[in-house]
């Protein structure tokens, strides 16, 4: 019995001096491969950095040295990629060109085939970073992957490369819902720019529904004055949420000759139709939109009035003062002059060293008082402290107007 | 007089250091911002090139630091950094640095503008 146990425990015993001995060999390994990696890298980044600092036509490898391990191959690559992050312009194409030299283009496209998942993804999002166009194909391909986190990365990397042969078929991508997420690829397109604006333009016609609600939207936070002619056709368009994300767009695009579109927009007989040319009418500040931004707060819609009175306040004075006359929707009116601190900043101005300041904040308040015909206690407000007199302001103007009636 | 670098970036450091390093700068390297005021202090750059995100003081604390005290307070600053609001260009331009530049840059560009701070203060 004893002799097993001593086996038992010179077993257990060597087992365990087995495994310390392996992890010990095994760290060891590491630290001797990290602090070659170091010594190797600190040889050859400065010959990498001599080269992207350049403005010979010399390759490369006209600044390594002749024979290259596979270990300083990598090495290379990896010092490439992490320059690549924080560069642009000539040094980018620079780090381009050396990584299609050195075989790293190649080898990242060889990867796109490999069985594992990370694998293929790790490598879609390299050959983004090396943006070589032969990866375009490939990666194109690799939109069809079935892992849905490799698509992604193939279309990340499609965005970076740039180029009619890559946005393409991120544009076809909007129009496949049970495939992508169209909102990941909305925001890849949003990022190329400029450049995806006549792709999408020339797609627009082809795409389903749901794919031209996001290309509208992408065309918009493009900002491209050239998607104008699209969104004002769109605002014909039989579909609501078409008109109601093509209104949208021309606010953010945010050229002022569209406003006769949008004030025309707003008498939509869909509501979000009418909400979103409120909103694009105060975003592209033309003031002719006023009058039309002023009975639109009569709509039966809270949206509509929110959007309406929020754009007249952002319409310089032209715009406030609208908000003061306005006999309708008074509570709308009064919290959009709250919100933008306007009667405080008038009140202020009473106390102003600037002559014209101090006749303007004389002016406003007049026509506060005139509209909510209380003038006179008003005015004596006026004269007593600042607290007080934005107090009195507010709540002259939260005195119901006739318009009001049963209304929210 | 040397140009002072103060990221948090090893990368950055030593690319933005060779790279001025091979058009005839003199370079000292800073890993954050603690380093960056000693450095400043006792080397008296004829730049200081700092990224605004660094480990201890951040940037606009350093040039806040650098641009209070007599003794630094000439020193030119220029802010190289992933951060690309506008507030955070506004409020480094505002301390008083000479320059925002936001990554990836123009490496021709960072040059350029180097040395148009270094002839102004010739």
């Amino acid at each position: 019995m004893r002799a097993i146990m001593i086996q038992i425990v010179t077993v257990v015993g060597a087992l365990l001096a087995g495994l310390t001995l392996a992890i010990v060999i095994n760290k060891a390994r590491r630290e001797m491969s990290e602090a070659i990696d170091r010594r190797r890298r600190a040889l050859l980044e400065p010959a990498v950095f001599e080269y992207l600092g350049a403005a010979s036509s010399k390759p490369l490898s006209g600044y390594l040295p002749k024979r290259l391990s596979r270990r300083d191959r990598r090495l290379v690559e990896e010092i490439l990629l992490a320059a690549a992050r924080i560069v642009k312009g000539d040094t980018r194409d620079r780090i381009t060109a050396a990584l299609e030299g050195h075989g790293s283009v190649q080898g990242a496209i060889r990867s796109l085939r490999s069985r594992r998942r990370f694998k293929r993804a790790d490598s879609a999002e390299d050959l983004g970073l090396m943006r070589s166009r032969e990866a375009v194909e490939p990666l194109v391909a690799l939109m069809n992957d079935p892992e849905p986190e490799v698509r992604i990365r193939a279309a990340r990397a499609l965005g970076i490369i740039r180029g009619t042969t890559s946005i393409r078929p991120l544009v076809r991508a909007l129009a496949d819902p049970s495939r992508w997420s169209a909102i990941r690829v909305a925001e890849i397109l949003i990022n190329v720019g400029a450049e995806a604006v006549d792709e999408l333009l020339a797609a627009y016609e082809t795409l389903p529904r749901h794919a031209r609600i996001s290309a509208l939207d992408v065309l918009g936070r493009i900002r491209s004055l050239r998607a104008i002619g699209l969104m004002k056709r769109c605002l014909e368009d039989p579909d609501p949420d078409l008109r109601a994300r093509a209104a949208h767009g021309l606010g953010l695009i945010g050229d002022s000759g569209t406003a006769p579109d949008l004030i025309k927009a707003l008498a939509d007989r869909e509501w979000p139709v009418r909400a979103m040319a409120a909103k694009a009418l105060g975003r592209i500040g033309n003031p002719a939109a006023i009058p039309s931004l002023r009975e639109a707060m009569k709509d039966r819609q809270w949206w509509v009035r929110a959007n309406s009175g929020e754009a007249l306040r952002g319409l310089g004075q032209a715009g406030r003062e609208a908000l003061i006359d306005i006999p309708f929707a008074r509570h709308m009116a009064v919290s959009q002059l709250e919100e933008g601190r306007i009667i405080e900043q008038s009140v202020s101005d009473l106390t102003s060293a600037d002559p014209e300041r101090r006749a303007a904040a004389i002016r406003f308040i007049d026509r506060v008082t005139a509209s909510a015909r209380v003038d006179e206690r008003t005015r004596q407000a006026a004269e007593a402290t600042q607290e007080s007199v934005r107090r009195a302001l507010g709540d002259v103007l939260k005195t119901p107007g006739p318009g009001d009636r049963g209304r929210p | 007089m040397p140009i002072l670098i103060a990221d948090s970036d090893a990368v950055v450091r030593r690319f933005v250091g060779a790279l001025l390093a091979n058009n005839g700068y003199r370079v000292h390297e800073a890993a954050d911002g603690d380093a960056a005021l000693r450095a400043a202090a006792e080397l008296r750059p004829r730049l200081v090139l700092l990224d605004v995100v660094l480990p201890g003081k951040d940037g606009f604390e350093v040039i806040n630091v650098l641009k209070s005290d007599p003794v630094t307070r000439d020193l030119p600053l220029m802010v190289l950094s992933v951060r690309d609001r506008e507030e955070d260009v506004v409020k480094a331009l505002g301390l008083g640095a000479e320059d925002y530049m936001i990554k990836p840059f123009s490496t021709r560009e960072l040059l350029a503008r180097i040395r148009k701070i270094l002839n102004r203060g010739r």
